[in-house]
């Protein structure tokens, strides 16, 4: 079984990559982190294309591209990595659990936020999406993922949502998440999972990303733990290892 | 409470109060947290809307949707999760997302887009309920939006192809009723003795999987092995439907 001898994340160039790339492509840094492989991030703007499944953030070993968080860390554990091996049956199912619960709310908010409230489409997303594409590209790729993801909305039930009543289920998601932490480091004791990567990269997103109103980050400030778990990861897992992750400088 | 709540949703075959998941859910919490429900089965004459099923209704409100519905039942005092700690509370929202995610897309191909299924048993059934010539129309566009959702949510751009998701929503499926299966264990509830919210949801979306009699039945042929979610199906039904099913 040979070692990963070195994975590079794919993630949108820079000024491209929007919150809700941002936070996925970090949940995956931190993780691949938490296991102590060697990685390169390097950015593309047509990364998304460049994916196997169209979701960006993949990885590329070898001749191997894996994309998405659920198949990398299945990746990963193929190749004798695991972070949740010590885990027991029933922690297994609350740790899948709360991994859904991060995609079904934090995500669905952040992409309704980006892509279906008209002063941050207006002025951030619309902008950033479409940049490195010469007019009139940028206007059509970016109406046409705007419709991709407002579609997607409908069918799940959130297109009739307002902005208030988003919040308020990113509130409820975090009040959740808050109280299954508690006190401890992470959010299985002693030792970071997937899952704690997975919050780490949206939090942390959310916390340091500009956008129209702070509404959103504020909403997570409300709880400490969640502040200091963030903090906790950050320094232990980005600041130590200095190097590859000044992605996270510049957001 | 005096004032009367009525509970609009489709109704009940093989057993069951109602063959909807959505409308089980709202069913079985009330019945979990004593709320006095009057319910008012859908029936082929035109009385009453049909869309955006479960619809409860008081003097002043219309609600829709389950988890807005069952806020509702809780803000008016009917709270079957008085006695969860808090973080049994934040697990509940953690495995409904669970269930939503993983296990409502197969349940949606079994009923909906499984084309033996479809047009032998679900399609007759709800066409049966509704009135002409609405019969007509309104199953195939539930059973679009049941594509619709599940093709959005799993398939990947750009190719939206059936065929693609179909093996995984599956399996997908499959070790969410494993993880339930695990988390549940022995316990006659998901939480220590009284039923609560999540075990109203994994009633509403085990039970119609677990009873309706379908051509097509690999999902159903998982959940009986997992004996103790069976079980689970059957003490519910036994315990808070029984008297019900009696009056049809």
């Amino acid at each position: 079984m040979s070692l990963v001898a070195e994975a590079f994340v794919s993630q949108i160039a820079g000024e491209q990559i929007l919150l809700s790339d941002n936070a996925a492509s970090l949940a995956v840094q931190a993780f691949l982190q938490m296991c102590n492989l060697p990685i390169k991030v390097v950015c593309r703007a047509n990364a998304e294309y460049m994916s196997p499944s169209g979701k960006v953030p993949f990885i590329h070993v070898g001749n191997q591209v894996v994309s998405e968080l659920g198949p990398i860390v299945q990746f990963v554990k193929a190749k004798g990595h695991s972070l949740s091996d010590g885990l027991d049956e029933v922690q297994k199912a609350e740790m899948k659990a709360y991994m859904e619960l991060v995609n079904n709310m934090l995500l669905t908010a952040e992409l309704y936020l980006q892509w279906c409230d008209e002063t941050t489409v207006g002025e951030i997303t619309h902008a950033r999406y479409g940049s490195p594409y010469p007019w009139p590209l940028n206007h059509i790729l970016a109406y046409q993922k705007q419709w991709e993801v407002k579609r997607k909305m409908k069918a799940i039930g959130w297109g009739n949502k307002t902005l208030d009543q988003v919040l308020e289920d990113v509130d409820q998601c975090c009040q959740a998440l808050s109280q299954r932490l508690g006190t401890q480091p992470y959010f299985f004791n002693k030792q970071p999972t997937e899952l704690d990567a997975l919050v780490f990269g949206h939090l942390y997103t959310i916390l340091t990303t500009q956008l129209t109103n702070d509404e959103l980050s504020e909403k997570v400030k409300n709880y400490s733990n969640l502040l200091a778990f963030c903090r906790r990861i950050e320094q232990h897992y980005f600041e130590d290892r200095g190097k590859g992750s000044s992605s996270i400088r510049s957001s | 409470m005096a004032a009367p709540l009525e509970l609009t949703c489709w109704g009940g075959g093989w057993g069951l109060p109602s063959v909807h998941s959505e409308s089980l859910v709202v069913m079985a919490y009330a019945k979990f947290s004593g709320a006095p429900l009057k319910v008012n089965v859908i029936d082929n004459t035109w009385r009453g809307s049909r869309g955006d099923v479960p619809i409860l209704t008081t003097e002043d409100n219309i609600v829709s949707q389950p988890a807005k519905i069952l806020n509702f039942l809780r803000k008016q005092k009917y709270n079957a999760d008085y006695e969860l700690s808090a973080k049994q509370g934040a697990d509940t929202l953690a495995y409904i997302a669970l269930i939503e995610e993983k296990l409502l897309p197969a349940v949606l191909h079994t009923f909906w887009v499984e084309s033996d299924n479809y047009f032998t048993v679900t399609k007759p059934w709800f066409a049966s309920r509704i009135p002409f010539p609405l019969s007509l129309i309104l199953p195939g566009r539930m059973s679009k939006g049941a594509l619709n959702r599940i093709l959005l949510t799993r398939g990947e751009p750009p190719l939206y192809h059936l065929r693609e998701v179909e093996a995984q929503i599956y399996r997908d499926a499959k070790e969410c009723l494993n993880l339930l299966s695990n988390r549940l264990g022995t316990s006659q509830f998901f939480f220590g003795d009284t039923p609560s919210t999540l075990d109203a949801y994994v009633f509403g979306f085990l039970a119609p999987l677990y009873k309706v009699r379908f051509p097509k039945v690999q999902l159903q042929k998982h959940l009986k092995q997992l004996s103790n979610l069976c079980r689970f199906c059957d003490d519910i039904l036994n315990s808070y439907f029984r008297l019900s099913l009696g009056d049809g």
